[in-house]
This record gives C-alpha cells, structure tokens and sequence, in this order.
C-alpha cells in the first residue's frame, strides 16, 4: 500500500474543497470482476437504502483511491470492441475501450462499504475524457480510480467518479464520470450547487431548452441485443442493459442503451478526424431504450474547434446525447 | 424436337410389335457427318444406249470421287446408289433396258441407298417421242422413289440442252443427291440451267471465303442454316429480330459469326445489312432469306392484320431488302460481286397449298415467282437465286401443331417421318455453293416426297 | 445550403497536362447490355456470372468475337457473394470469348462500370492492351446473404477446431438469435442512413422541388420509351430471359401521374419529403459491357469506331459531417476535369448524369449554378452555369431504366458512344456517375 497526492494533471473537474483530496492508494491486484461488483453494490445498495430512509447516508467518500497495475488489453476483446462500435481494429486503444479497462476499478470503490451512494439504479449523467495520446495494445497501463465531489442535484446526489490512466508515469488518459443517485438526499451545506448543464436523465427539466433537433448527418439501428452486444465486449453486464425482464426489474420498460455505447459510437463516427489527443465529453438526456433508431448529427462545431455531435430519437424529437470530440 | 413414334417402331419389343401389325416403319435417316463416305457401298452407273458417252463422263468424275463404280448390274452385290444417265433417251422404249437392270438391284441397296436419274428436260421443241422419254424420266423417278425404302431417296438431275453432264452444277447436284446431305430430299427432279458455277476446291468446305447472311438465324431451320453454312466454310451473319437477340447470340457465337439484331421488315434493314456485313466482314456473297412467320386462318375468318403481316415478313421484307442489295451491286464493293447467291425459303404449302393458310401460301408462292425472276438480275456475275421448300420439318413451329394432326403429317411423305432443320440447311447450303451456279432461279423442295403437292 | 468550403477542385489539377504527342486513343467499339429487370422479375434465379456472361455473349456475338482473345476484361459487382471472387473472369470462362482472355474484378460502387472502362481505357492508351471489354452487374434479387458475425466466428472456430471438446465449445456459443440471417443493405455503413435518406438531405439543401423532381422523372421515361420506338437499343441490347427492354420504363407515366405518389425519403425533415419512388431509381437486376479498343484493334477487324474515352475523373467528397451530400462528388470531379481539358460545362453536345435519384441530378446542377458553391468549394472564380437541358440523358437514364449499381457505367458510356457518333465527328459528350461512399466518376467521350 502505498499513499500519493492526487495528481492534477490534465484536471479538468477541480476539486479543491474535497476533504478527500488527500488519499490513501490501495493497490488491487487486478482489475476486478464487474459481475461480482455488481452483485455486491445491490447488496450495498439495499443497506444503503435503508440507511438513507433512516436520513443517516454519509456524506463522505472513500479516502482511498484504488490502483491497478499492468493492465493490459486483451487483443480478442479489443477487436470485438473495435468492430461493434465502428473503430479500426488498429492497435491503438479507442478512448471508449479505455474507458472500459478502467471502468471495473471505478466501480470497486464505488461497491465499498464506506460509499456512501447505492451502485444499483445509479444514472450516468455525464462523461468527460482527455487523452493525451491513445494507449496501445501490450502496453502495461496503470490505473488509479477515486471518487470526488459529491455534491447535491436537483432529484438526489451526484458523483464523480475520476480514473486516470498511466503509462509509464505519464497520465495519458483521464476520463471523469459523474452520476447520479436518485432520490438521495445529502445534508444540507454539503457542496449545495447542483450543476445545471449536467443531464436530469429524464428529460427537459430544470428550464433547459428545448431540443430542436438539427439536420441529421447519420442513424444508428441499435437492435434489442445491442446492449448484451455492448455488454460481451465491454464486460458492463448492468441488468438495464441486458434484457426487458432485467430492465423492468431496475424500474425502465425496456432494455436501455450503455451510455458508453452511443457516445463511443459517436467517438466513431468522428473518425480519424479526432486525431490521437482530444478532448471527448458527453452529456446523456432521455435514455435510449432498446431496439431503437437514433438519429444522429456529427459535425464539425465551428465555435468549438472540433465536432460537436447529437443524439436523438427521429420520430419524438428526445434528445438521449450530446457531446463534442474536441482535438488537441 | 424428338419423333416418338420413329424411336418406337425401330427399337425394342415396339418394334417387333411394329413389324407384326404393319405399321408404317420409318428409319432413322443418315445425315452428313464432315469425313462420312460419299455413299454407303459401290455406285452402278447405268445407262441407256443413247447416253454411253455421257454415262462414262458421269462415272469417270465418280471415280475421281473415289467411289467404286460398277458399270454392269451383278445380282450378288449390295450397291450404295445406282445412277441412271437417260440424258440421251428418245423414245420411251430407250428407258427399258436400264431401268429394269437398275430394278434387279433395288431389293439389296443398302440402307440410305441413293437412285440417281440424270436426264433432259421434256420441252415443246423436243419431238414427241424425245419429249415423252424425258417426261417419262419424271415420272418414273417419282414413282420409284415412293417404292424405296430404308432411308433411300430417289432424285433426278434434269439437265438442260447444251449443258454438258461434267457442268458443275450437274455434278454438284449429283454429289448432293448421293450423298446424306440430301437425306430428307426424295422424289425431287432438279434442274440445271446452264453450265455455269464452279467446282470446289475443297468439297467439305465449299464456302470457305463467303460471306452469308442469315435472317431469321435465332432458332429452327434458321439456326441449322447458320451452323451448316458455317460448317461448309463460310462466315455467317445471324440476323433476327431483336426479340430473339439472346437466342441469335448463342447461334451466332456458336458459328463464330457475328450477331445483327433487325425487323427485316423495316425500310432501312437492306442498308443495315449491308452496313454491318460490310464493315464487318468487307463482302457479302450470300443471302438466305430464312426469316417467316406463320398466322393461319381459313381465308374467310382472316383478319387483315394476319394477312398483312404474314406478307409482310415472308415476301415484302425479302422483295425490299433484295432491291437494297441489288441496288448497292454496282456503288459499293464486295456486294454480291462475285458469283453472289440468294437463296429463300418457300414451303410446299406455296406449291400445293394448305387448307388455312392463304396467306402463308401467297407468301411462299410468291417467294418461287421472286426467285426466278431475281436470277436473271444475278447472272452478269456468275450468281443466282433459288428457293428451297421445306415439308414437314421437326420445328418449334410444328411442335405446336396438336399431336394427332402431327402425327399423320409426319407420316405423309415416302420417308414416313419429319425433317430436321439441318436437312433444310442441307439444301440451301447446296444452293448457296458455287457448284449451283447453273440453277437459276429453280425451288428444290426438302419434303421426303410429301404425298401433297407437285 | 451549408456553407462549409472543403474539397476544391484546385487539387485535382494536373502539372503535366496530355501533348498532342501523348498515348494513344482508345476507343468504344459499342456495347451490349441485357435489358434491366426490377429486382424479384424474370431475373430472380440470375446470378450475377450468369446475367454478366449474358451481356459478354451478347458483344461477342454483335462484334464476331467469338473464340477471340480480348486484351483484358474487367466487370464488377456491387452486391457481391464471396463464391464469385473471381466473378469476372468466370463470366469470361463461361462466354464465348477465348479463354485465354484475362479478366480482373473492379468494385467502385455504383461508379463500377465507369472506373472499368477508365482503367482499360487507360491501359489501351498505354499500348499495354489493344482491346478491353469493361462491364459491370448487379443482382438486388439474388444478393449475398451472409449468416450473423457471431454465427460464422462459431462456424469458423468448428472448422478449426481439433478435439469435440473444442467442437462442443464452438458450438455451444451459437445462440438462437445468431442464426438471423444478415442481407445486405443500401445504408451506409458509416452513416447507417439510406442512399435515399442522404439525398434527401441534399436535396433539403438545394431546395430542389418535387415538381421539378417528377419532371425530370417523366421526361426520363418518355426519352426512353422514344428511344425504343427508333429502334436504338437494338444495336445495344440483348434480350434476357425473355426480356425485352428495362422493365422499369413506364411509357405512360405523366408528371400528373407522378405527383400522386407519397413521398418515401426525406419525411423525417423539417422541410417537405418529395422523393418518391417515381423520382427515385429502383432496385434492378442486370449487366452491361463496352468494347473497347485501340484505332488499329477496331480497324483491323472492320469494326466501328463510335467514340474516344478521352479523359476521367474521380473524386470524392465527405459526407460523414454534414460537408458535402453523399452523391455530389460528381459535381467535384467535373470542374477538375473541365480545367484539365480546358473545357467549360458547356462545351458539350450531350450530358450523361446518372439520376440515381431524379433530384441527384438536379442538385448537381444546382451547385454548378451556384456562385458560392462554386467559389467556395470548388475553388472557382465565377459558377460553371447552366447546361441546356435539352441535351441532358436524352435518351432517358436510371429513373427509367433502372439501375443494376455496377452496371450503370457500362450503359452510359455505350449509350452515349453512340449518339455522339449519330451526331457526328467532334462531337462531344460529358459523363458524370454518383457513387455510395461519397463517390463519383465523370469522364469525356467524343465522337471520332
């Protein structure tokens, strides 16, 4: 076991008043299996509810960060990864695949006893990733996950799950994803603002604009097994994905769409134009419920100096994503 | 298209039955394979007193074919063909000695055995006695004929006055008779003309050089034409409607010709097939207007349409695609300047009738008219025109023909069956050879005999 | 429009253009093409080697070709099974040609039969060949249908495997859902979007009417329809499977008639949809080939000479953004080789423009209209302008005809041959062929 200060490079989610900054790294021997995280957060989940009903959740998070050393990617899994979202099976790990290396360690700590927000039911609001330059594959990658700003949103608490990739001492890659717990309540004072541009996950609330969709660019016909497809090749087997019974079972109609998959498929679309350091961020709306046709625009966004890309359902006009791949 | 019938009378337990009931028992014809012997066994050539001269001129040139030719009738032998040269019969009575050897050598011909008649014409300056020798000429050789059996054909060469018997065409003619190239040719007196055409120089390949046009080439006799022409030598443009164009294709790069798709019957098709054939293959030599369709209606239920159309494909079309060509004789080099041949079809039903079909028949009778006239028009360059018509032959167009009816039709002609278009292509293949040269302007029907007609 | 200048047309310009000294001409003999059937007709059991050994049959037997050794053949297919890897030069093997006659597989997309004969042409050009017949086929009825990628992994792991434990395990993989099969698709694969809905974008974006789509349409047929009437296609045509001419023509088909169809692409707009089925090109099934040849080739053998492929270009365009439509790369590769040819659009007698959909020819020329288009994108001073309308796929196009992909190529180039050698010597005629992945290839024919 070893400690270090949080490192702030390429931060670019300031956490300054974070009692947590200072942290204790716990080195895991591997990446972890998400199956057993996932069995163990509804386990958590359960306790934590019922602490919360009890008005006693924690507002504090883990002061540890977990490590992982030597990851690698696997070739087989890379290339499946690579061919379902569009990428080119080149070496070079696409950011999304990155994100699903790292992604298990994120959720170690986020199933540890002393987290104080419930893993099941838990809404992806947010993604934003630097890569400095894209991992390759054999390459050992070290990875440190922690969890900071927890902070209130308007329908519960939101977290952001930090996960930095290295090599070689090198951050190469740090991605930040925020969540959301609904329904949790933090005290009062704690970290009060809620962050408005961060999506509700249901829709236009909050005095958002409305979505008036734009000239679409593409579409992508996501069938009624692209989550178990996402699934296989990213190793998230999170029961919302999976099927309509499981789905049902977490509270949606139907099977819903990984956030991960449409905004990595996104990635893909941008294509070689991204380059090989970039800036890649999301924000999920409505989710996509599986089997769907999501209309999508992916263009160039002048303002911004990279491209810009929506999501949305072509027949109601919901926006699900919006996000720009930003070069550097 | 496949005779049943003829299968079963010759094969198997059907046969014998066949044989026991008396039915009519057609044999299978031999045709002409490229190699095949001229006849099937030795040639007697027989003659009357009159014609020595002429009978040792004839079996000199058989020799030259490297036939063995017997000159007396010996009773044990088993002949390929028997040759009877009357040329120089002038009484009825001159016929006698000749014939009746040739009768003791009938019952041993071998199978697609050949009796030859070679004579003169019966014309109004001839004396009575002359002219009732060679009319009897005719008239016994259409009777024998109908009496051969086993593939035999009996035909005769009937060449004019002043024409020697070594002219081309009468050799050519002889050739074809005794040969299998005739098979479906029975009971037919063909007629030379004049000394004119040529020998071969190659008698497999006699139209190596030529340049033949074949209209209505996609299918049936047409087909067969195109495969025969180009089997003798020449290089062959199919021509049929655009319709057909898939089956013209295959026709035509089976003979490794070339394909025009074109309506004979529209008002550019003469110059069309002058444009490509030229540009093509720098001459056109031969014509074979194949092309015809048939619309039967006893004449008082025809619609004009059925009898404009059929006129118009059979006859009109030919009448202005011939006037084309002619016409572009003398402007445009290599059209029909060297010993050109136009061949077309008739039918019997042209010559003979047939009940239902006026229409056909004017057309066909007015194919025989066109022919004899458009010789004449051919002669300044050693050419000629000829028709050919056909009985009944083995088609698409017959196989409609509902089955009894088909039947019986088969079996009206001395051979007892249908032809094959190949037998057709025979024919016409013979008129568009340079030993025709002296047939001008004559109709050579391929019927097997047929009980109706001439 | 979007005004978002990418591709100019200032790259495609050559710093050595041809001398008069330079290659050799080559030269369109003609063509042959069997009649184009609409996918499920009289073609359905056709596969492609069959309909493309159809259409070789059919040339060899109009030129005399039969038992000749062509300089090369090369065809196409858009839609293609994986048994015909070698589709062309089995068509070859199956046709009259000799066959010592090489053959090479092209694959262009809807550009197929164009990039075809650019390549042969080019190589007789060189002297490296004196004769080529370029072609091109597509079957929409008999399209390849591949099992799912989950399915054919298991079946390939089968294959490999050494022991039945390995044989259970592949198998044991398979799952009911994998054993759908997977067809092939218009969309694009980057895009997911039908060729159909992409060029509802672009015609959104040029404003392009449906009133003006529908005429095109109908004027499509009746040049067509015309054009039969006159016999045209005899020298040009072979019938197939009983087959005659393009199913798809409608001879009576009337802009009234046209109007009333429900429109199929572009209804998720926020503009009014208006490509129907009648402005739109159909699925076809069918197979074209052009004979190509050296002057000498042609003239040895006494065969016409109809036109000279005297120059191509290709270009492409991105369409993945939002930049640029999915089928306008033909209005980029036209002025390129306008300035290489020192050409302006309307020094031509006749226009070839592939209406894949009657609007993509109308937003070509649209742009070639359009001053910022052309500034802007193409890198131009001034528009290229209009083109007289009368002179445009006068004897009917794709609408009408329909469009088999790989074979749309091979009867333009034949078709236009020869009208431009029914115009006469020196005439000239410009091609221009949409392709899917933002593709197009124009080229230059004149009459010789």
């Amino acid at each position: 076991m070893t400690s270090g200060v949080d490192g702030a490079d390429g931060a670019d989610v300031p956490a300054p008043d974070d009692p947590a900054t200072l942290r204790t790294d716990v080195e895991l021997p591997g990446v972890p299996g998400l199956g057993g995280l996932y069995a163990r957060g509804v386990a958590a989940s359960a306790r934590l509810a019922a602490l919360s009903r009890l008005g006693r959740a924690s507002d504090r998070l883990p002061g540890v960060a977990y490590v992982v050393r030597g990851v690698r990617a696997d070739p087989d899994r890379l290339t499946a990864y690579q061919h379902l979202l569009g990428e080119p099976a080149s070496d070079a790990l696409p950011a999304g695949y990155v994100h699903v290396l790292a992604f298990p360690v994120a959720t170690a700590l986020m199933v540890r006893d002393d987290f104080p927000l419930p893993l099941a039911g838990m809404v992806h609001l947010a993604n934003r990733v630097q890569q400095h330059r894209a991992p390759v594959l054999g390459e050992p990658l070290d990875v440190r996950a922690h969890a900071q700003d927890l902070r209130r949103h308007r329908s519960g608490a939101q977290v952001d799950l930090v996960t930095e990739v290295r090599s070689g001492g090198d951050v190469v890659w740090r991605g930040v994803s925020t969540y959301l717990a609904k329904g949790v309540r933090l005290p009062a004072g704690r970290s009060g603002a809620e962050t408005p541009d961060a999506g509700s996950g249901g829709g236009r609330r909050g005095g958002r604009p409305e979505f008036v969709p734009p000239v679409p660019t593409g579409q992508w016909s996501l069938g009624a097994d692209a989550g178990r497809r996402y699934a296989a090749v990213s190793g998230d087997r999170n029961p919302i994905h999976l099927s309509r019974v499981t789905a049902r079972a977490m509270g949606f109609p139907r099977a819903i769409a990984h956030g991960m998959l449409t905004a990595s498929r996104a990635l893909a679309d941008v294509g070689r134009a991204r380059g090989d350091a970039f800036a890649w961020t999301v924000e999920f709306a409505k989710p996509v419920l599986l089997p769907a046709r999501v209309t999508v625009r992916v263009a160039p966004d002048l303002a911004g100096g990279g491209y810009a890309y929506t999501g949305w359902d072509g027949r109601c006009g919901a926006l699900h994503l919006h996000g720009t791949v930003v070069p550097r | 298209m496949t005779d049943t019938y003829l299968t079963l009378v010759n094969t198997g337990v059907t046969k014998t039955i066949a044989k026991r009931l008396g039915l009519p028992r057609p044999v299978p014809l031999r045709r002409h394979r490229p190699g095949q012997p001229l006849t099937g066994g030795p040639v007697l050539v027989l003659h009357d007193d009159a014609s020595a001269r002429d009978a040792d001129v004839v079996a000199g040139q058989l020799v030259g074919w490297d036939l063995d030719v017997r000159r007396h009738a010996a009773s044990a032998e088993r002949y390929g063909a028997v040759v009877l040269v009357l040329t120089g019969a002038a009484h009825p009575e001159d016929l006698s000695a000749p014939v009746l050897a040739a009768a003791g050598t009938l019952r041993s011909l071998e199978s697609a055995g050949r009796v030859v008649t070679l004579s003169r014409p019966a014309t109004a300056d001839d004396g009575p006695a002359v002219a009732a020798a060679r009319q009897g000429v005719d008239g016994l050789l259409r009777s024998l004929a109908k009496e051969l059996r086993a593939g035999a054909t009996g035909n005769g060469v009937v060449v004019a006055d002043g024409v020697p018997v070594d002219a081309p065409s009468v050799l050519g003619a002889l050739r074809f008779f005794l040969s299998t190239r005739s098979a479906f040719v029975d009971g037919q007196p063909l007629a030379v003309d004049s000394a004119g055409g040529a020998l071969p120089g190659d008698w497999d390949r006699p139209l190596a050089g030529r340049v033949a046009v074949v209209t209505g080439a996609a299918r049936g006799i047409g087909a067969a034409i195109a495969a025969t022409l180009a089997r003798d030598g020449a290089t062959v443009v199919a021509v049929d409607v655009p319709a057909a164009g898939e089956q013209l294709a295959r026709v035509a790069n089976s003979v490794h010709g070339s394909a025009l798709q074109l309506d004979i019957t529209a008002p550019d098709a003469g110059e069309r097939i002058l444009a490509h054939t030229l540009s093509r293959h720098g001459r056109l030599d031969v014509v074979v207007h194949n092309a015809g369709i048939t619309r039967d209606r006893l004449l008082a239920n025809m619609e004009p349409d059925r009898w404009d159309s059929v006129l118009a494909v059979n006859i009109a079309a030919q009448l202005r695609i011939d006037e084309a060509l002619l016409a572009a004789r003398g402007t445009r080099d290599g059209v029909l300047a060297d010993a050109p041949r136009i061949v077309s079809l008739a039918s019997t039903s042209g010559i003979a009738g047939n009940r239902g079909q006026t229409n056909y028949a004017a057309s066909k009778g007015g194919v025989i008219g066109m022919v004899r006239a458009t010789a004449p028009l051919l002669a300044d360059a050693g050419g000629t025109a000829n028709a050919v018509a056909p009985g009944f032959v083995e088609t698409e167009m017959t196989a409609r023909i509902p089955a009894l009816t088909r039947q019986v039709a088969r079996r009206l002609n001395s051979l007892q069956q249908g032809g094959q278009p190949v037998d057709v292509a025979e024919a016409v293949a013979f008129l568009a050879s340079p030993q025709a040269g002296g047939i001008l302007g004559r109709t050579l029907r391929v019927c097997g005999q047929n009980l109706v007609g001439a | 429009m979007t005004a978002l200048p990418s591709t100019t047309a200032q790259s495609g310009l050559p710093t050595d253009p041809p001398t008069p000294d330079g290659p050799r001409r080559a030269v369109v003999v003609g063509g042959n093409r069997i009649p184009f059937a609409r996918a499920g007709g009289p073609y359905v059991r056709s596969s492609n080697q069959d309909m493309l050994t159809a259409a070789l049959d059919g040339l060899v037997a109009r030129f005399g070709l039969a038992g000749e050794q062509i300089g090369e053949v090369a065809a196409g297919a858009v839609l293609k099974h994986s048994k015909d890897f070698n589709l062309t030069r089995e068509a070859v093997l199956g046709s009259a040609l000799a066959s010592g006659t090489p053959a090479y597989d092209v694959q262009m997309a809807c550009a197929t039969g164009m990039e075809t004969v650019v390549g042969l042409a080019n190589k007789i050009r060189l002297g490296q060949i004196d004769s080529a017949v370029a072609g091109g086929v597509d079957s929409t009825s008999d399209a390849p249908i591949a099992v799912s990628d989950p399915l054919r992994r298991a079946l390939l792991d089968l294959s490999r495997a050494k022991s039945t434990q390995a044989r259970l395990a592949a198998l044991a993989r398979v799952r009911p859902g994998h054993l759908a099969p997977a067809a092939p698709t218009t969309a694009e694969p980057r895009t997911g979007l039908s060729m159909g809905e992409h060029q509802a974008l672009t015609t959104a974006a040029w404003g392009i009417t449906r009133e003006a789509q529908d005429e095109l349409a109908a004027a499509s047929h009746h040049r067509l329809a015309a054009a039969y009437e006159r016999g045209f296609f005899d020298d040009l045509m072979t019938p197939y499977r009983g087959l005659t001419r393009d199913a798809n023509l409608r001879t009576d088909t009337s802009v009234e008639k046209l109007a009333t169809l429900k429109p199929v692409f572009g209804k998720g707009l926020d503009t009014p949809a208006t490509m129907t089925a009648g402005n739109s090109t159909p699925l076809s099934d069918g197979a074209s080939t052009v004979l190509l040849a050296s002057d000498a080739w042609a003239a040895e053998r006494g065969l016409p000479v109809l036109a000279s492929v005297v120059d191509a270009q290709a270009a492409a365009v991105d369409f993945l953004h939002g930049r640029e439509g999915l089928l306008m790369a033909g209005a980029y590769a036209v002025p390129r080789l306008l300035a290489r040819n020192g050409l302006t659009l309307q020094d031509f007698d006749l226009y070839e423009i592939h209406e894949a959909f009657a609007a993509t020819v109308l937003s070509n020329l649209a742009a070639w209209d359009d001053e910022r288009f052309c500034t802007e994108r193409l890198g131009l001073d001034k528009p290229l302008g209009t083109i007289d309308r009368s002179r445009l796929n006068v004897v009917g196009s794709s609408v009408a005809a329909g469009h088999p992909f790989a074979a749309t190529g091979g009867r333009i180039v034949a078709t236009l041959a020869k009208l431009l050698a029914e115009k006469g010597p020196g005439s000239r005629g410009l091609v221009s062929v949409c392709a899917a992945g933002g593709q197009g290839v124009a080229m230059i024919l004149e009459a010789a």
